[in-house]
């Protein structure tokens, strides 16, 4: 086992940037939220819905509330500015501080200009549309309040935020703003005088003032890096600033010439997104860099800049890239997000002939992944198919091996488009997804697929606990246990929800449980779209973000902002959460109450009220005699592919109302499983309240006791399998948005060539047979240590030396010690 | 006889080439001191009472309708002379903390379950291994069993210690394609000492396999510290395989592993081997050096002193 991943290969310049970066507080320049206000009383500066997501910001709304105004600095505002929609005022007052306000800061040695981004503004509401959002968020009845029930009450949580898309950069680099503002400029002149003086004709001014808000940024930084070069001594130094200068004074007005300044351009009208957001980067995502940057990489070599060089550039973008986590520099890492913010971008997959589009930026984009790891940003996803060159494979396997885990994600082509097919088809829009263009999806934040620069795709608005629906079955329709607001730790009086579906004490058979079940899915989706549809409302009345916009295709065409609904696909991802937990409790149910009649219902309910205690037995049997998901057992498989297929097929119901998105399903691998388990009651499953609850589409942990195939047939089953009526060749997948799956395999399989082929066939083999995306570990001495204290969860570990294998778990202390002693003195 | 499974081992990428899946299968003719599976040895079936998993229910004790089990300050008997295998016990525990090792399953059923990797097989260029125990004693299993593979298009390995007459292995023959070859020791009073059988017929059956264009075949040597781990060993070895099997496709030196010692007390038995210490790295190297003088396939795998591959 191996040492923890070291940085190599990197030039003095990148080397100094990066442990610049890594110096954190102590660095004297960072790129910390900087905050602008109008300087009125009634000026708000933090939006906390777009943190509605996120329940482990729900106790500093009050703090950053209240906080930022004191931080804040003023920007004149100019007489007419409330004579001006809300857009066209976020649009000149975001460009105001980015283009005047914000220091234009370069840092020693960097190839890229674009360094403070991360900004609050004002709402620039007036008096009385202030009022009227208070009401809407603060009010009796009022969204905050109702948001944050919902979540204490265990159904999950939800809130429109922003983020969690890719921009149309592609367009940019290749025409540039320039081609923005034609586009804007004709849109406008097709308005009639009415809709000028409308919303339409203030949309369409809001954006073209935010489309000159980069060009301007540009120019500034073209003047400023004059002066930096008139005094430099260096000459190569002086050379790389008068060339800087020169390439912001093409792009991102002008398209992109040569890598350099494609990468300029990018960096630039990315960077702005995060400013016209005010959120520093979850998920805003680049799309598939390897295939738009290969162009500009092409006239590079041409030119004859070294591949070192161009490696350097990337590498500042790297840097760059990084900066978003200064935004709370100094209150702690990041708020407790502990996935990372998420700018994403592909590398490989497939084209518009099924081909593999791997070329030579792909190898030097996962060479740069490689020199500059251990680093959190941008993120990488690899996208594998049934034709992934062994090449490919094999440098991913490496880079696995050596980093005790994968420094990427990988992605899994024909699962992934059969979701998007069917995505198309469920929400009419097969016009716009279909198998012409399907191929060049791409993911956003983690692994949430998304269409690339017209798809206003929200992955992680919504994030629903299936588990509540068996809950609600169990008490016909009310609470199993006391809730209690978590702030407060007051409890909640008790609440009747869904129906009442009965009592299950009288229910004869498990066909019955499982059709009140049904109404409480219908039931839990419903609640949580009506929920949803609230905070959307209040974003497409009160937030606009025109320079977003700009980049995402449908806006300028219907001049409607993307907030309200302009992108030509829109969709908001209702996050399954607790999926293997929902899927084995109903097993249970099965097991335990109908087929082996362990206990009866009431028992049963009894139970799970008294959180097992007193019923340790019936726990036990719970857990380890009743079927689980992810054995590839054919039977508890097919419950999974059932309960898959019933609450996937619900969230198609739904639209918002006020930007008309549809919803639709995903699973996606964030951290709420965790911290719900302390709110659901125990489970039938044999959980208990404080339990961690099921991650994503993977089985319940130590549930995979037959092996990492096994655990991959069930997935793939689960997603829908493989028919003859597939919905991309012989797949199906239930889940567009995505299904994260997590695998931790032994060293044994990196550890020489012949093992390390054996892995690569593996991925290959999850094209095959497997979801849409998964993360592999590699396991170490502290999982180990915690498998020895926690044997019960690590069930399926296996020992394993040539002719000879054993359950970690049951080989006795002693030897466990040995092997964990062993395994440590290996690591130093 | 009856055919007893011991287990069956997933994604195994140590048993053949790429990933596989091994059945081992119970019931063994040779008794090798060493044998890191002595729960395979045996043809009948064994249950025992895992104590780390016990919470203490006494469920096994109520259950059972032989009154085999018995309970005494926490720690469960089960007499083996009383147990009819019914299961009762088996089925009952909340735990899992009563297991039989020995699993009745017909071919059929088998087959489904090894299919269920297909995609994993052919991926990598893995398939199915057959091992033990020695699995070729139950060859009227073996062979409806490998035909069925075969038909499917899986690549088969069987893993034996090749003391049985010649021609039941050659039945199963034109259905494997690859053949997991144990030699061990090449004195035959040594050979005799440590694995309970001559080493006359292996080293035949051996001779006779080396004159076959097919199946592929993969030599493994066990090397066991004061047993196996001679130079005169080694270079015996070398030299009946450059003589009587050319063509083998690699020869297998595996070190010693001591991590069975809690397999032999769950059986009530002691191991000689528990307090042995793992072979050094040097050690491992030299022999191999040794056998690729004379086979250049030569190559050793396994525990060392340094390491224990997870």
């Amino acid at each position: 086992m191996g040492k923890v991943k070291q940085p190599k290969n990197l030039t003095p310049r990148i080397e100094w940037l990066r442990n610049y970066f890594f110096e954190g507080v102590s660095r004297p320049w960072n790129n910390e939220y900087k905050v602008f206000t109008t300087g009125e009383e009634h000026d708000e500066m933090y939006n906390e819905l777009t943190y509605y997501i996120v329940p482990e910001t729900y106790t500093f709304f009050g703090t950053f509330q209240n906080g930022l105004p004191q931080i804040a600095r003023r920007i004149e505002i100019p007489d007419c500015f409330y004579g001006w929609s809300i857009a066209e005022r976020r649009a000149w007052f975001v460009k105001e501080a980015m283009t005047k306000h914000v220091p234009l800061d370069i840092l020693p040695g960097d190839l890229l200009c674009g360094a403070n981004f991360n900004i609050f503004t004002s709402q620039c509401l007036t008096k009385k549309e202030k009022k009227r959002r208070d009401k809407a968020l603060y009010g009796k009845d009022g969204l905050r309040a109702e948001t944050i029930e919902f979540h204490d009450r265990g159904f999950g949580n939800c809130g429109a935020t922003s983020g969690h898309l890719i921009p149309d950069y592609a367009t940019i680099l290749s025409k540039g703003f320039k081609y923005v503002i034609e586009q804007l400029d004709t849109s406008y002149e097709s308005l009639s005088e009415k809709q000028r003086k409308g919303a339409a004709g203030a949309q369409l001014r809001a954006m073209k003032t935010a489309a000159e808000m980069p060009c301007e940024l540009a120019k500034r930084y073209a003047a400023r890096l004059k002066i930096l070069a008139a005094n430099e001594k260096d000459r190569v130094r002086k050379a790389e600033l008068i060339q800087m200068s020169l390439n912001l004074e093409v792009v991102p007005f002008n398209p992109a010439r040569d890598l350099w300044q494609a990468v300029q351009s990018l960096w630039l009208t990315h960077m702005l997104v995060m400013s016209d957001e005010n959120y520093p980067g979850p998920g805003v995502s680049f799309g598939r860099l390897d295939q738009y940057l290969y162009p500009y990489y092409l006239k590079s070599v041409d030119q004859g800049m070294t591949e070192e060089f161009m490696k350097e550039i990337l590498e500042c973008m790297w840097v760059h890239c990084n900066t978003v986590y200064d935004a709370q520099i100094k209150v702690g890492a990041n708020q407790g997000i502990t996935a990372g913010f998420g700018q994403l971008f592909m590398i490989s997959g497939i084209g518009d002939k099924g081909q593999d589009m791997t070329n030579e930026l792909s190898y030097m984009l996962l060479d740069v992944i490689d020199d500059m790891s251990p680093i959190l940003e941008p993120k990488p996803n690899v996208r594998l198919h049934k034709n992934s060159p062994d090449k490919l494979l094999k440098r991913i396997v490496e880079m696995i091996a050596e980093s005790q885990g994968a420094p990427f994600l990988l992605n899994f082509d024909e699962r992934s488009m059969a979701g998007l097919l069917r995505e198309a088809k469920k929400s009419g829009c097969e016009d716009k997804i279909n198998a012409s263009n399907v191929w060049n999806y791409a993911s956003v934040g983690c692994m949430e697929n998304s269409m690339v620069g017209n798809d206003r795709s929200s992955t992680v608005d919504i994030n629903l606990n299936l588990l509540k629906a068996v809950e609600l079955t169990l008490v016909r329709g009310g609470e199993l246990r006391e809730y209690k607001d978590m702030l407060w730790n007051k409890p909640y009086p008790p609440k009747k929800h869904s129906e009442d579906t009965g009592d299950p004490t009288k229910f004869a058979t498990f066909e019955e449980f499982y059709a009140a079940f049904e109404k409480h899915i219908r039931y839990i989706v419903r609640k949580i779209a009506e929920l949803y549809d609230k905070s959307d409302c209040v974003r497409a009345d009160f937030q606009p973000t025109p320079y977003l916009s700009l980049l995402i295709k449908g806006c300028i065409e219907k001049a409607l902002d993307v907030t309200q609904g302009g992108a030509e696909l829109r969709f908001i991802t209702v996050e399954g959460v607790t999926f293997a937990s929902t899927v084995d409790s109903l097993l249970a149910v099965k097991y335990l109450v109908y087929d082996k009649k362990v206990c009866t219902m009431a028992e049963l309910i009894e139970a799970l009220k008294n959180n097992w205690e007193g019923n340790e037995k019936l726990q036990a049997i719970a857990k380890n005699k009743a079927p689980k998901y992810g054995r590839d057992d054919d039977d508890a498989d097919e419950m999974a592919r059932k309960v898959m297929e019933l609450w996937a097929e619900e969230t198609w119901k739904y639209k918002t109302a006020a930007t008309d998105a549809q919803l639709r399903p995903g699973m996606l691998s964030w951290n709420y499983w965790v911290g719900d388990g302390y709110v659901l009651p125990a489970s039938p499953d044999g959980r208990k309240n404080g339990q961690f609850l099921s991650n994503a589409v993977c089985p319940c942990n130590g549930a995979d006791t037959k092996g990492p195939t096994s655990n991959i047939n069930s997935v793939g089953k689960a997603l829908g399998g493989r028919t003859e009526n597939g919905d991309y060749m012989d797949y199906i997948n239930y889940l567009p948005n995505g299904a994260s799956h997590t695998i931790t395999l032994s060293p044994s399989l990196v550890r020489d060539d012949a093992h390390k082929d054996k892995l690569a066939a593996f991925l290959k083999a999850y094209t095959e047979n497997g979801g849409t995306a998964l993360q592999i570990n590699i396991l170490d001495v502290d999982t180990l240590i915690d498998a020895q204290k926690h044997p019960a969860e690590y069930r399926h570990l296996l020992v394993r030396v040539t002719g000879y294998n054993a359950y970690f778990t049951s080989i006795g202390r002693e030897l466990q010690n040995e092997i964990i002693a062993r395994e440590i003195h290996n690591k130093f | 006889m009856r055919t007893y499974i011991l287990d069956l081992q997933k994604m195994s990428t140590e048993d053949g080439p790429g990933i596989r899946t091994t059945v081992f299968f119970k019931g063994c003719n040779l008794k090798c001191a060493w044998c890191h599976n002595p729960e395979s040895i045996a043809f009948y079936r064994h249950i025992y009472w895992l104590e780390e998993r016990c919470m203490g229910c006494q469920s096994c004790v109520s259950i059972c309708p032989k009154k085999a089990i018995t309970s005494e300050n926490g720690i469960i008997s089960i007499d083996a002379r009383l147990c009819d295998f019914c299961m009762k016990c088996v089925e009952e525990c909340p735990m899992n903390a009563i297991e039989v090792k020995g699993m009745e399953t017909s071919v059929e059923e088998l087959v489904k379950e090894l299919m269920k990797d297909k995609a994993f097989y052919d991926a990598s260029g893995g398939g199915v291994t057959l091992s033990g125990g020695e699995a070729v004693l139950n060859w009227e299993y073996l062979l409806p069993l490998l035909q069925q593979l075969k038909q499917r298009g899986v690549h088969t390995a069987v893993d034996t210690a090749g003391c049985y007459p010649f021609p039941i292995l050659q039945k199963l023959l034109p259905y494997t394609d690859l053949i997991l070859y144990d030699l061990k020791h090449i004195d035959n009073v040594l050979h005799n000492e440590f694995t309970g059988v001559e080493n006359t017929l292996i080293f035949q059956n051996a001779a006779r396999l080396g004159k076959l264009k097919s199946p592929k075949v993969w030599i493994r040597t066990p090397i066991i510290p004061g047993a196996t781990d001679t130079k005169e060993n080694i270079i015996g070895i070398a030299k009946f395989i450059k003589e009587n099997m050319p063509d083998i496709e690699r020869w297998e030196l595996i070190s010693f592993n001591n991590l069975a010692g809690q397999k032999y007390k769950l059986l009530g038995k002691e191991w000689q081997y528990k307090d042995v210490e793992l072979l050094t790295r040097t050690k491992m190297e030299s022999l191999c050096a040794l056998a690729k003088k004379q086979v250049k396939k030569a190559m050793w795998s396994g525990a060392t002193k340094s390491e224990v591959t997870l």
